[in-house]
């Protein structure tokens, strides 16, 4: 066996091991993510709410990041707006003069 | 000495006799494989026994972490439970799917407390610690033919134990809490923040 076909079997063996590991990854699973129902907490039973429970705790993350996510898209999103606000200023004066 | 030998015979006689009995029931076809046609009370209680006993050997050697309780388990755990899991074991507000039907013997409803899927383990600190040794175990290993897959060759430890950590809390939840919980939202990858 030549060095060329033990390179060509090397690289193909090792690529079939690297995508069925991949297969596994949280990342595949993000296709059809859905996004946590944070509205929810607010129906809950806030009596009922221990905040050391892990799994209030746990639910309170998941909300913050899903929060500080819906602000970031906000942010992202206004200041998209204000860029654009700014450069059809931009056009118009250049219209006017 | 003659009463001993025709014990012996008598024994060698009785164990050719099982052994081509068994082999003709074997190569016959007639026990019934289908999974529609459950086994009968005999074959069951040999084959549980089996596994039981099986498991509970292979897990007393397990070392439980002591962060069980963590709320990034229970987020990362969640989400894993919620793909790899739920079509089989069900999650909070469901009773069936077509695999609780279909497979035999039917995947227990991990939504419902240990004694009432079938095990008796929730009450006393010995026989939880036992519980999540033998959970963790069946998720690494699976179960022969039973559609237990060994989820241990694409999963390592710490993913596993984060499913265990959620199933110790997931008969507790509500339909909102588990999928507040298993959503992988939008930078929930992997949870590891």
């Amino acid at each position: 066996m030549n060095m060329k076909t033990l390179a060509t079997i090397i690289v193909f063996s090792t690529l079939g091991i690297a995508f069925s590991a991949q297969a596994h990854e949280p990342k595949e699973h993000m296709k059809d993510a859905e996004k946590p129902d944070c509205a929810a907490m607010k129906n809950m039973d806030h009596s009922k709410m221990d905040m050391n429970d892990p799994v209030m705790q746990a639910m309170m993350k998941q909300c913050m990041n899903d929060t500080h996510n819906n602000d970031s898209e906000k942010d992202q999103a206004q200041a998209d707006h204000q860029d654009n606000e700014k450069s059809s200023g931009e056009q118009h004066s250049e219209h006017q003069h | 000495m003659s009463a001993l030998t025709t014990f012996i015979k008598s024994l060698v006689i009785t164990a050719v006799i099982a052994l081509v009995g068994g082999g003709l029931f074997l190569y016959s076809g007639l026990y019934p494989m289908g999974a529609d046609v459950p086994h009968n009370r005999l074959t069951y209680w040999l084959l549980e026994t089996l596994r039981e006993r099986s498991v509970a050997r292979a897990a007393s050697d397990i070392k439980v972490p002591g962060d069980l309780n963590a709320p990034e388990r229970l987020l990362a755990g969640g989400a894993d439970y919620n793909d790899m899991c739920a079509g089989c074991h069900l999650k909070p507000g469901k009773t069936e799917s077509d695999f609780t039907l279909g497979l035999y013997p039917a995947p227990p409803n991990l939504t419902l407390a240990g004694d009432e899927h079938g095990h008796e383990h929730t009450g006393d600190t010995e026989n939880d610690d036992e519980a999540i040794k033998r959970q963790f175990w069946i998720i690494k290993h699976g179960i022969k033919a039973s559609g237990m897959p060994a989820w241990g060759p694409g999963h390592d430890d710490e993913r596993i134990w984060n499913m265990v950590a959620f199933l110790k809390r997931l008969p507790e939840l509500s339909p909102d809490q588990y999928q507040i919980l298993t959503a992988r939202g939008q930078d929930s990858e992997g949870h590891g923040h």
